[in-house]
């Protein structure tokens, strides 16, 4: 028996909304979140770069990295209770990160010398894993407060499936290895017992580093890490106790994908590597499925096909119009349906495996059908909600 | 000068870059573009920049991976897969030329997480090697390859992997990686050599992603561009003498009774559906042209998808078409 989207946003703290880059992740963790509310709860909605207009309607146009309230009056309109809540906070990480140097740097001598390093102002948008390390500590901070119940979590788009995951632990692996150590300290490391043998071969590769390099780029390179020594402790144990919140009974990961081949493909990868590396994913939402808006819907048999186009040409004719131009439409009608039966089974076939795959793992599973229209605004949010929550099922298409 | 630029033969370039984010069909239309090149009598090398293979299993389904090393996948068609690390070494022993001193350095557990950790070498060694590729000529004297194809990150990422060379150059103030970065960059600009060929959807994200690409290429990043590639654009639902067919359905009475067919409302849905989508697509189309002020090259949507090299003969001629519109 799987869990249901319901209790997740129920009872969980966090939902990670994970995925790769183009299925609506954005706009599938912010109906997550409306539905957390409307079962009145106080949720955040925390999104990285999403698409202007639905970043308008959610009413985080600017980047202040501060959760934006949404209006009572627009959350009345949508059904949620009194005491439900939903903000939304737009993710600048840059700022996070700058933030983090601020809070971490031994003084401000070297807080000014990590912000104003050339290294780190080419670096560090593009820092291994800083992105990504900004985007959990900044859930680390926000799960400290008491006005929050839930936060959903909207991951950055990262190329590769745990990036997201694992970038902390590279981050710590970087500032705790040794040639790093000995950049920033070769007194202390020369005289360390033991540490001569691998002295001798670190010394070799830094030459070597430099010779390749050049001088300059090694100066500023240790200058950079220097800077940055000051704060590994404090960096270290925040990373660990947000690994520990992520992987935790309070949170919950949520598989958002797409239907055509590559993105089924990367999403049944990212399920592998997600529950190989201990994250629970609770559920696996695909999003713009091209689905038929009724129930069990057939189309006539080589045989009827005659039978069916007479029958349609008569209702498209009505009264008046009759013979050529009404069977040309009808034809063209059929000839779409025929259409549009070939995508809703592509995209049965593409999504079929993942579909097996995931409910193998208990995980639960829903589709969110292609709207006729793209998604700006907080009652498209409520819409694909209404395919995710049972409570809001509406039958697929229309509108 | 978009109309004159728009004239050239995507076969042309000695180095055609694509871009675009995950799922717009990058990957088809680098498969596709391959396969017309060799077809036209070119040597064409893909060079595959991600983890995964994804061009190489297209061209030759169900054959071994061509990995660092690369193979010839189909007659004067070779693909390979640059590994950034593979790529280290192999520079880092072109510049020591110590093999035994490079082996050591590559083990090396502390430069292995310095390397993981720090940011930009992946992209700047990749290019590195796609520069090398380029200089590599045959005994005659002439290059080896007509063309290299390389199928670039996903767009985000994709920008600052083209901008890597120019950043390295401005950053440091000497030294050979400082040089080796300027021939990179020079590479990357030279309009007689060098594309970028950016892929997109017409559709919001993709769109948006895209212009936004072209404005930054055009400010800073100055590599050469002169047409968009937008993928998978579906042909109109209903023939043009019939374009309010959708309409025309949805009059039918609710509980007409059709012969072998679903009720009249649902047809009516799919239709409406069906063109409501489509005139979503000519506007991201057109916000395309408009906003990137680049002329497009419309592929069309291939109904079941791609899965082998005989789906790719649809695209390869729209590929080929000139591009049209764009402002100058």
């Amino acid at each position: 028996m799987s869990t249901t989207p319901e209790e997740i946003v129920d009872g969980r703290r966090i939902v990670v909304c994970v995925g790769c880059g183009g299925v609506g992740k954005t706009t599938i963790s912010a109906s997550l979140a409306l539905a957390g509310a409307r079962r009145g709860r106080r949720v955040l909605v925390l999104t990285i770069d999403p698409a202007k207009r639905l970043a308008d309607a959610l009413g985080v146009r600017s980047l202040g990295n501060t959760p934006r309230a949404i209006p009572r009056k627009l959350l009345d309109r949508l059904g949620v209770p009194a005491e439900g809540r939903l903000s939304a906070m737009m993710l600048d990480m840059k700022r996070t990160l700058d933030d983090l140097v601020e809070r971490f740097a031994e003084d401000a001598v070297a807080r000014d010398r990590i912000l104003e390093n050339p290294i780190y102002q080419h670096a560090s948008d593009a820092l291994s894993g800083s992105a990504e390390y900004s985007a959990m500590e900044k859930v680390f901070e926000l799960c400290e407060r008491e006005d929050l119940d839930l936060i959903v979590l909207d991951t950055p788009p990262s190329q590769h499936a745990l990036d997201f995951l694992e970038a902390p632990q590279r981050l710590l692996e970087f500032l705790d290895s040794r040639l790093v150590q000995l950049l920033l300290h070769p007194a202390f490391a020369a005289g360390r017992f033991g540490f001569r043998l691998f002295q001798r071969s670190a010394h070799q590769v830094l030459k070597t580093l430099e010779r390749v390099s050049g001088i300059s780029f090694l100066e500023d390179i240790s200058e950079f890490l220097l800077a940055f020594e000051g704060m590994s402790e404090g960096f270290r144990a925040r990373a660990g106790r947000v690994q520990a919140l992520l992987f935790g009974p309070e949170s919950a990961f949520v598989l958002a994908a797409g239907p055509a081949d590559e993105s089924v493909a990367d999403a049944m990868t990212f399920l592998d590597r997600l529950e190989d590396s201990g994250a629970a994913v609770a559920g696996v939402v695909v999003n713009r499925v091209r689905m038929w808006p009724a129930a069990a819907v057939k189309l006539p048999l080589e045989s009827e096909r005659e039978a069916a186009l007479a029958s349609l040409a008569e209702a498209l004719g009505g009264e008046k119009e009759t013979g050529g131009s009404a069977r040309k439409a009808a034809q063209a009608a059929l000839s779409m349906l025929d259409g549009y039966a070939s995508m809703v089974q592509q995209d049965r076939v593409a999504t079929a495996p993942l579909r097996e795959r995931a409910q193998r793992r208990g995980c639960f599973w829903r589709e969110v059908p292609e709207l006729p229209r793209d998604v700006h605004d907080l009652d498209g949010i409520a819409r694909i909600a209404s395919f995710i929550f049972e409570a809001d099922a509406e039958v697929a298409g229309g509108g | 000068m978009a109309l004159a630029e728009s004239v050239r033969s995507l076969l042309d370039p000695r180095l055609l870059i694509v871009t675009g984010k995950g799922g717009t069909g990058k990957t088809t239309v680098v498969a596709a573009l391959a396969l017309t090149a060799a077809a036209h009598g070119r040597r064409v090398l893909v060079v595959e920049t991600g983890r995964e293979e994804h061009v190489p299993r297209l061209l030759a389904p169900k054959s071994d991976p061509v990995g660092y090393a690369g193979r010839e996948v189909r007659p004067g068609l070779w693909a390979m897969r640059v590994d950034p690390y593979q790529a280290l070494a192999e520079y880092l022993g072109l510049q020591l030329r110590m093999q035994a001193l490079v082996s050591r350095i590559m083990r090396n557990r502390g430069f292995r997480q310095l390397m993981n950790a720090s940011p930009g070498w992946r992209d700047l060694i990749t290019l590195g090697k796609v520069w090398h590729l380029e200089q590599q000529r045959t005994e005659k004297g002439e290059p080896r390859y007509d063309l290299l194809l390389v199928d670039a990150p996903a767009t985000g990422h994709g920008l600052t992997f083209l901008d890597v060379p120019r950043v390295v150059v401005s950053a440091l103030r000497a030294g050979p990686l400082r040089r080796h970065a300027g021939w990179v960059e020079e590479m990357l600009r030279d309009p007689t050599a060098t594309l970028l060929l950016p892929v997109a959807l017409a559709e919001e994200l993709p769109a948006r992603e895209t212009v936004e690409l072209v404005g930054r290429i055009r400010q800073g990043v100055g590599v050469p561009i002169d047409r968009v590639v937008i993928n998978a654009v579906p042909e109109p639902p209903f023939p043009e003498d019939l374009a309010d067919l959708d309409q025309r359905l949805a009059r039918i009475p609710e509980d007409r009774v059709l012969a072998g067919l679903p009720p009249a409302p649902v047809i009516a849905t799919c239709a409406s559906h069906l063109r409501s989508r489509y005139e979503l697509n000519r506007r991201y189309v057109g916000e395309i042209a408009r906003e990137s002020g680049l002329p497009t090259l419309i592929l069309p949507f291939i109904r079941g998808g791609i899965r082998g090299p005989d789906d790719l003969d649809a695209l390869a001629g729209a590929l080929l078409a000139p591009a049209t519109g764009g402002t100058p």
